[in-house]
Protein backbone atom coordinates (compact mmCIF):
# COMPACT_ATOMS: atom_id res chain seq x y z
CA UNK A 1 0.00 0.00 0.00
CA UNK A 2 1.51 3.38 -0.96
CA UNK A 3 2.49 5.69 1.82
CA UNK A 4 -0.21 8.32 2.19
CA UNK A 5 0.60 11.33 4.32
CA UNK A 6 -2.23 13.25 5.95
CA UNK A 7 -2.44 17.02 5.38
CA UNK A 8 -1.35 17.53 8.98
CA UNK A 9 1.77 15.33 8.46
CA UNK A 10 2.58 17.10 5.17
CA UNK A 11 2.32 20.50 6.80
CA UNK A 12 4.55 19.29 9.66
CA UNK A 13 7.20 18.08 7.17
CA UNK A 14 6.94 21.36 5.29
CA UNK A 15 7.48 23.41 8.44
CA UNK A 16 10.38 21.15 9.46
CA UNK A 17 11.98 21.70 6.05
CA UNK A 18 11.59 25.48 6.31
CA UNK A 19 13.36 25.36 9.68
CA UNK A 20 16.16 23.24 8.19
CA UNK A 21 16.60 25.70 5.30
CA UNK A 22 16.80 28.66 7.72
CA UNK A 23 19.43 26.87 9.81
CA UNK A 24 21.42 25.93 6.68
CA UNK A 25 21.32 29.56 5.49
CA UNK A 26 23.11 30.50 8.72
CA UNK A 27 25.55 27.57 8.74
CA UNK A 28 26.09 25.30 5.69
CA UNK A 29 26.81 22.29 7.93
CA UNK A 30 23.07 22.17 8.67
CA UNK A 31 22.38 21.53 4.99
CA UNK A 32 23.11 17.82 5.62
CA UNK A 33 19.49 16.67 6.25
CA UNK A 34 18.32 18.44 3.07
CA UNK A 35 21.15 16.84 1.12
CA UNK A 36 20.24 13.39 2.47
CA UNK A 37 16.57 13.91 1.56
CA UNK A 38 17.05 15.02 -2.03
CA UNK A 39 20.40 13.65 -3.19
CA UNK A 40 19.03 10.38 -4.57
CA UNK A 41 16.17 12.04 -6.50
CA UNK A 42 18.50 14.62 -8.05
CA UNK A 43 21.06 11.96 -8.95
CA UNK A 44 18.40 9.85 -10.73
CA UNK A 45 17.03 12.89 -12.59
CA UNK A 46 20.56 13.61 -13.87
CA UNK A 47 21.52 9.97 -14.47
CA UNK A 48 18.55 9.36 -16.80
CA UNK A 49 19.68 12.29 -18.97
CA UNK A 50 23.41 11.64 -19.38
CA UNK A 51 25.22 8.70 -20.95
CA UNK A 52 27.90 8.07 -18.33
CA UNK A 53 27.40 7.28 -14.65
CA UNK A 54 30.51 9.23 -13.61
CA UNK A 55 29.16 12.31 -15.38
CA UNK A 56 25.93 11.95 -13.42
CA UNK A 57 27.88 11.93 -10.13
CA UNK A 58 29.90 14.99 -11.18
CA UNK A 59 26.85 16.96 -12.23
CA UNK A 60 24.96 15.99 -9.06
CA UNK A 61 27.89 17.23 -6.95
CA UNK A 62 27.95 20.55 -8.75
CA UNK A 63 24.16 20.88 -8.27
CA UNK A 64 24.57 20.69 -4.49
CA UNK A 65 27.63 22.96 -4.44
CA UNK A 66 25.68 25.54 -6.50
CA UNK A 67 22.67 25.10 -4.19
CA UNK A 68 24.85 25.80 -1.13
CA UNK A 69 26.33 28.87 -2.83
CA UNK A 70 22.90 30.26 -3.70
CA UNK A 71 21.10 29.14 -0.54
CA UNK A 72 21.15 32.63 1.03
CA UNK A 73 19.03 33.83 -1.92
CA UNK A 74 16.40 31.09 -1.50
CA UNK A 75 13.11 32.41 -0.19
CA UNK A 76 9.98 30.34 0.10
CA UNK A 77 7.38 31.82 -2.27
CA UNK A 78 5.27 28.77 -2.93
CA UNK A 79 7.95 26.89 -4.89
CA UNK A 80 9.01 23.75 -2.97
CA UNK A 81 12.68 23.41 -2.11
CA UNK A 82 12.87 20.20 -4.19
CA UNK A 83 11.72 22.10 -7.30
CA UNK A 84 14.39 24.74 -6.67
CA UNK A 85 17.01 21.96 -6.61
CA UNK A 86 15.61 20.37 -9.79
CA UNK A 87 15.87 23.73 -11.56
CA UNK A 88 19.53 23.99 -10.59
CA UNK A 89 20.01 20.39 -11.80
CA UNK A 90 18.35 21.24 -15.11
CA UNK A 91 20.56 24.26 -15.60
CA UNK A 92 23.74 22.31 -14.71
CA UNK A 93 22.73 19.52 -17.10
CA UNK A 94 22.23 21.87 -20.04
CA UNK A 95 25.50 23.63 -19.23
CA UNK A 96 27.34 20.31 -19.50
CA UNK A 97 25.58 19.55 -22.81
CA UNK A 98 26.67 22.95 -24.12
CA UNK A 99 30.23 22.33 -22.93
CA UNK A 100 30.04 18.89 -24.58
CA UNK A 101 31.02 17.22 -21.32
CA UNK A 102 27.96 14.97 -21.44
CA UNK A 103 25.76 13.57 -24.17
CA UNK A 104 21.98 14.16 -24.05
CA UNK A 105 20.42 10.82 -23.26
CA UNK A 106 16.86 9.61 -22.78
CA UNK A 107 16.49 6.51 -20.60
CA UNK A 108 13.32 4.53 -21.22
CA UNK A 109 11.94 1.31 -19.78
CA UNK A 110 10.74 -1.06 -22.51
CA UNK A 111 7.50 -1.68 -20.59
CA UNK A 112 6.63 2.03 -20.69
CA UNK A 113 7.56 2.22 -24.37
CA UNK A 114 5.20 -0.69 -25.06
CA UNK A 115 2.38 0.99 -23.11
CA UNK A 116 2.73 4.19 -25.17
CA UNK A 117 2.70 2.28 -28.47
CA UNK A 118 -0.29 0.15 -27.47
CA UNK A 119 -2.28 3.33 -26.84
CA UNK A 120 -1.65 4.47 -30.42
CA UNK A 121 -1.71 1.27 -32.45
CA UNK A 122 -3.64 -1.98 -32.34
CA UNK A 123 -0.66 -4.16 -31.57
CA UNK A 124 2.94 -3.69 -30.56
CA UNK A 125 5.65 -4.63 -33.08
CA UNK A 126 9.42 -4.12 -33.21
CA UNK A 127 8.85 -1.81 -36.19
CA UNK A 128 6.58 0.42 -34.05
CA UNK A 129 9.22 0.54 -31.36
CA UNK A 130 11.85 1.71 -33.85
CA UNK A 131 9.38 4.31 -35.22
CA UNK A 132 8.69 5.72 -31.77
CA UNK A 133 12.39 5.96 -30.96
CA UNK A 134 12.99 7.84 -34.23
CA UNK A 135 10.00 10.10 -33.54
CA UNK A 136 11.38 10.98 -30.10
CA UNK A 137 14.62 12.12 -31.73
CA UNK A 138 12.65 14.49 -33.97
CA UNK A 139 10.97 16.33 -31.08
CA UNK A 140 12.18 19.77 -29.99
CA UNK A 141 14.14 19.75 -26.72
CA UNK A 142 11.35 21.33 -24.65
CA UNK A 143 8.77 18.90 -26.02
CA UNK A 144 11.10 15.98 -25.34
CA UNK A 145 11.57 17.13 -21.74
CA UNK A 146 7.81 17.22 -21.16
CA UNK A 147 7.21 13.78 -22.71
CA UNK A 148 10.18 12.38 -20.77
CA UNK A 149 8.95 13.67 -17.42
CA UNK A 150 5.30 12.77 -17.95
CA UNK A 151 5.56 9.33 -19.56
CA UNK A 152 8.96 7.91 -18.75
CA UNK A 153 9.27 9.32 -15.22
CA UNK A 154 5.56 9.46 -14.34
CA UNK A 155 5.73 12.94 -12.82
CA UNK A 156 2.60 14.92 -12.02
CA UNK A 157 1.76 18.06 -14.02
CA UNK A 158 2.27 20.09 -10.85
CA UNK A 159 5.82 18.75 -10.48
CA UNK A 160 6.57 19.21 -14.20
CA UNK A 161 5.35 22.80 -13.96
CA UNK A 162 7.52 23.48 -10.91
CA UNK A 163 10.64 22.07 -12.59
CA UNK A 164 10.05 23.84 -15.92
CA UNK A 165 8.83 27.13 -14.45
CA UNK A 166 5.28 26.74 -15.77
CA UNK A 167 1.88 26.78 -14.09
CA UNK A 168 0.23 23.37 -13.63
CA UNK A 169 -2.32 24.16 -16.37
CA UNK A 170 0.33 25.41 -18.75
CA UNK A 171 2.39 22.26 -18.15
CA UNK A 172 -0.70 20.16 -18.94
CA UNK A 173 -1.41 22.04 -22.18
CA UNK A 174 2.21 21.98 -23.35
CA UNK A 175 2.58 18.28 -22.56
CA UNK A 176 -0.64 17.53 -24.45
CA UNK A 177 0.72 19.43 -27.50
CA UNK A 178 4.07 17.64 -27.24
CA UNK A 179 2.32 14.26 -27.21
CA UNK A 180 0.22 15.25 -30.24
CA UNK A 181 3.39 16.25 -32.07
CA UNK A 182 5.06 12.97 -31.14
CA UNK A 183 2.01 11.03 -32.33
CA UNK A 184 2.05 12.94 -35.63
CA UNK A 185 5.73 12.21 -36.25
CA UNK A 186 5.18 8.57 -35.24
CA UNK A 187 2.41 8.12 -37.82
CA UNK A 188 4.40 9.95 -40.53
CA UNK A 189 7.25 7.47 -40.11
CA UNK A 190 5.06 4.56 -41.28
CA UNK B 1 21.96 14.30 -31.43
CA UNK B 2 20.25 12.50 -28.61
CA UNK B 3 20.91 8.97 -27.53
CA UNK B 4 18.12 6.66 -26.32
CA UNK B 5 18.93 3.91 -23.86
CA UNK B 6 16.44 1.15 -23.16
CA UNK B 7 16.09 -0.69 -19.84
CA UNK B 8 19.19 0.92 -18.43
CA UNK B 9 20.33 -0.40 -15.08
CA UNK B 10 20.26 2.26 -12.39
CA UNK B 11 22.64 2.10 -9.41
CA UNK B 12 20.92 1.28 -6.11
CA UNK B 13 20.37 3.94 -3.45
CA UNK B 14 23.11 2.28 -1.39
CA UNK B 15 25.61 2.48 -4.27
CA UNK B 16 24.75 6.13 -4.87
CA UNK B 17 25.18 6.93 -1.17
CA UNK B 18 28.51 5.12 -1.07
CA UNK B 19 29.76 7.11 -4.04
CA UNK B 20 29.08 10.60 -2.71
CA UNK B 21 28.82 12.19 0.70
CA UNK B 22 27.91 15.53 2.18
CA UNK B 23 31.40 16.22 3.58
CA UNK B 24 32.83 16.34 0.02
CA UNK B 25 30.12 18.78 -1.03
CA UNK B 26 30.76 20.97 2.00
CA UNK B 27 34.53 20.96 1.32
CA UNK B 28 33.93 21.93 -2.34
CA UNK B 29 31.58 24.70 -1.23
CA UNK B 30 34.17 26.08 1.24
CA UNK B 31 36.89 25.98 -1.42
CA UNK B 32 34.62 27.87 -3.86
CA UNK B 33 33.87 30.45 -1.17
CA UNK B 34 37.60 31.01 -0.65
CA UNK B 35 38.26 31.28 -4.38
CA UNK B 36 35.35 33.67 -4.90
CA UNK B 37 36.28 35.92 -2.00
CA UNK B 38 37.62 39.21 -3.53
CA UNK B 39 39.24 40.22 -0.22
CA UNK B 40 41.90 37.58 -0.61
CA UNK B 41 43.55 39.71 -3.33
CA UNK B 42 43.74 42.64 -0.90
CA UNK B 43 45.24 40.32 1.66
CA UNK B 44 47.92 39.09 -0.77
CA UNK B 45 48.67 42.68 -1.83
CA UNK B 46 48.92 43.83 1.80
CA UNK B 47 51.26 40.95 2.69
CA UNK B 48 53.37 41.71 -0.42
CA UNK B 49 53.64 45.42 0.49
CA UNK B 50 54.49 44.56 4.07
CA UNK B 51 57.28 42.21 2.93
CA UNK B 52 58.64 44.88 0.55
CA UNK B 53 58.58 47.40 3.35
CA UNK B 54 60.56 45.01 5.57
CA UNK B 55 63.16 44.43 2.84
Amino acid sequence: MPLQLSLQQQSFLHEEEKTQIKRAQQDPRFFAPLYERYHDAIFRYVYRRVDEEEQAYDITSSVFVKALQALHKYEYRGLPFSAWLFRIAKSELYQSFRDQKAKRTVSIDKVVLKQVIEEWTEDYTEHDKARLLLALKDLKEQQLQLVEMRFFEKRSFKEIGEICGLSENNAKVKTFRAVLKLKDIFHQKE
Amino acid sequence: MIQILLDRKEPSAKEVRAHQNFEEILAAHRYQQQVNNPWRYWLYATIGCFLLFLV
